[in-house]
């Protein structure tokens, strides 16, 4: 009995050291980092993983993240300085660099992401607000995601916070501008469409136009040419003819009369009224043919 | 990891104690996915299994000691874990980073001094913007659009629709990071994806990218997503940006194909008047061919006959230079005996000077020889006199 209740009171004694000294040690993980306060009074930051030691059943542990946290923003619309109306969607990435004041400002997580994004909402649209539509969408996104960022970090440091990044994720038209664009996108493309077609059309005409011009020049050249030949072989024919015929012009009279009289006065058009006086009835009337020749039939 | 996966010990430690912690015998649990587990959550489970295992010692003297000696060896087998091929294990001594353990079997001092995690650094991890792919018994893989995502504006302030993968895995060389700097990784490689494209989106006109920049495009997102994230310290390694569909919007894709239409009808049309022109041309060609060669003949004709003639009157001009007078009368009278022959002939022989025909007008009521046909074995005279003139003289 007596020994059972020593073992007893020694095993309470055991448990009783075993607990007190579990609730002096804590460890710090390397996603976080501690802040270890007195009777509600913070003594000391640990930011450095592994085993630390606190007083017993007086110091409490409040364990801080350490990592890159999310805050994801909702959609919202933003009117930039051209009143065009965007749809912008971004998120940041922060840490906490000093964890008492986080812990005294914000307290938690949750606390610091809904005032995170309040701040985010207003720098976005004081940011965006200065700048028009294309700057932001395609100019100087980046630059205007560092000053948003900037003014955040400015305003978060209050809480403990470093902001990493502020990024837009989406810049967007809103639904009813969308459709306008589409509209337009269409209609551009309908003005492409035509404009390729035309130029097909502007294109084979004038193909065609050159082939038929082509066409034109060939032939004229062509009888250009021919006319040429044509010349030649007539101017060749009037010198043969001239060498020949020089040779006695009044013999070649008379036998051209000759070849012109058979070729000219046809058989079946030509009726003769002869007197038989002529040349050729010299020996009609005259067997001795004595009367000199009047002249030619005619 | 279980002591399960043991096949029913076959582990080098023999008989050893068959999971009295459950499944749980490992260092910790293994983190789904490549998500750090939750640490606090770790430490919970384990605290509850301690308190299962030692319900309240109500035996006495031996048994305790056996019973805690038990628990002991237990305790300290509990540090053995395996880390499979595809993981590396990092072993944390009191929440602190000591030491990275390859894959095989390992060991660490027993909870709560040592835990171990096992990311998995060699899958290539993969996540869809703009699209969801959905492995169905049924039918198969499904894509489903996500147009919230994948609808962006571009710079000319167009729309164009844009689903694309990235691929990523985890930086062997920061591990480290990767576990401990961020908080949701998967999230966060996501989120920076998305921004990066529509920046870079933003950044370009429609045309380009709906024909030939991916390439850019995707070296570009590749560039700026891997930036952001060295900036975070993500301990993530952007292995491939990929481009999985770049369309204009479904409102207005008939607009863009009509527009491809219309280059290919713009082809059509050059090509039938290409046709036109290759079939006009040579055509004329030959006809142009034609004429020149017409001409050709023509003079080579009309010289050949000149010569002909000539040389025909110089053989009777040769002739008629021997005895002048006799065949200049000879000619004479057989051209006239040609001549008269075939024609209609009237004779008055009447004084000369006395009124000449007109006493016999008209003189087309005479009567004409009924036939006109020349006798045969006469010579056809006009055929052999070619006509001579022309624009000769």
């Amino acid at each position: 009995m007596r020994a059972n209740f020593i073992g007893g009171v020694l095993a309470v004694i055991a448990i009783v050291a075993l607990i007190v000294g579990y609730s002096a040690i804590f460890t710090v993980y390397e996603t976080r980092q501690a802040l270890v306060v007195r009777l509600g009074e913070p003594i000391k930051v640990v930011t450095e993983p592994g085993l630390n030691f606190k007083v017993p059943l007086i110091d409490t542990v409040i364990y801080v993240d350490k990592r890159i946290l999310d805050l994801e923003n909702a959609a919202q619309e933003v009117i930039a300085s051209d009143q065009k109306r965007l749809v912008v969607d971004a998120f940041a990435r922060y840490r906490i660099i000093d964890p008492l004041r986080f812990y005294q400002t914000v307290g938690s997580i949750e606390g610091a992401n809904s005032r995170l994004a309040t701040l985010l909402n207003s720098a976005l649209r004081r940011v965006l607000g200065e700048n028009s539509a294309t700057t932001v969408v395609r100019d100087e996104r980046q630059v205007l995601m560092g000053r948003v960022r900037d003014q955040l970090d400015r305003e978060a440091e209050a809480f403990g916070i470093d902001v990493v990044d502020v990024r837009i994720r989406r810049a967007d038209l809103p639904e009813q501008n969308s459709q306008a664009v589409y509209q337009r996108m269409q209609t551009e493309r309908q003005r492409e469409a035509a404009e390729f077609r035309a130029q097909g059309v502007q294109r084979a005409q004038e193909i065609r136009s050159r082939a038929d011009r082509d066409v034109t020049v060939l032939l004229a050249e062509a009888t250009s040419q021919a006319e040429k030949t044509r010349g030649e072989g007539d101017g060749e024919r009037n010198r043969i003819f001239a060498d020949a015929f020089n040779k006695d012009p009044a013999f070649f009279a008379f036998y051209r009369s000759m070849q012109a009289y058979e070729a000219g006065l046809k058989a079946n058009d030509t009726r003769f009224v002869l007197k038989p006086d002529s040349e050729f009835f010299r020996f009609f009337t005259d067997p001795t043919g004595t009367r000199p020749a009047a002249q030619a039939p005619r | 990891m279980s002591w399960s996966n043991q096949g029913g010990g076959g582990g080098p430690w023999g008989p050893g104690p068959k999971g009295p912690w459950g499944g749980g015998g490992g260092g910790g649990p293994q983190p789904s996915g490549s998500t750090p587990p939750d640490l606090e959550e770790l430490l919970r489970r384990s605290q509850d299994r301690l308190r299962t295992v030692f319900p309240g010692g109500g035996l006495g003297g031996k048994g305790i000691v056996l019973l805690v000696l038990a628990g002991l060896v237990v305790w300290g087998l509990s540090g053995f874990f395996r880390v499979q091929p595809d993981e590396l294990g990092v072993v944390l001594r009191f929440g602190k980073h000591v030491r990275e353990a390859q894959p095989g079997l390992n060991y660490h001092l027993p909870y709560p001094i040592e835990t171990a995690l096992t990311p998995k650094v060699t899958r290539v991890n993969r996540i869809d913007i703009g699209m969801r792919i959905e492995d169905d018994l049924r039918r198969g893989t499904t894509m489903r659009d996500v147009p919230q995502e994948s609808l962006m504006l571009t710079g000319d302030e167009n729309i164009v629709d844009v689903d694309f993968s990235v691929f990523w895995v985890i930086r062997t060389d920061a591990v480290r990071d990767f576990l401990f700097n961020i908080q949701q990784p998967e999230v966060t490689v996501k989120a920076v994806a998305e921004s990066a494209m529509r920046e870079i989106i933003g950044r370009s006109n429609i045309q380009p990218i709906l024909t030939g920049a991916r390439q850019n495009i995707e070296t570009a997102v590749h560039d700026l997503m891997q930036r952001t994230l060295n900036e975070y310290g993500a301990g993530v390694q952007i292995t491939q940006v990929q481009l999985q569909k770049v369309d204009p919007p479904s409102q207005v894709i008939d607009a863009f194909r009509d527009v491809q239409a219309a280059r290919a009808d713009q082809e059509r049309a050059q090509n039938e008047g290409q046709t036109y022109a290759n079939r006009v041309v040579p055509e004329a060609r030959g006809r142009a061919a034609q004429i020149t060669q017409n001409a050709e003949a023509y003079r080579e004709q009309t010289v050949a006959e000149a010569t002909g003639q000539t040389s025909r009157f110089l053989q009777i001009y040769e002739q008629y230079a021997k005895a002048p007078d006799v065949t200049r009368q000879r000619m004479y009278l057989e051209t006239m005996e040609r001549l008269l022959s075939g024609t209609d002939k009237i004779i008055l022989d009447a004084p000369t000077g006395s009124g000449g025909v007109v006493p016999y007008l008209p003189l087309n009521e005479l009567p004409r020889r009924p036939q006109q046909q020349p006798p045969a074995g006469q010579p056809a005279a006009p055929t052999q006199a070619q006509p001579l003139m022309g624009g000769t003289r």
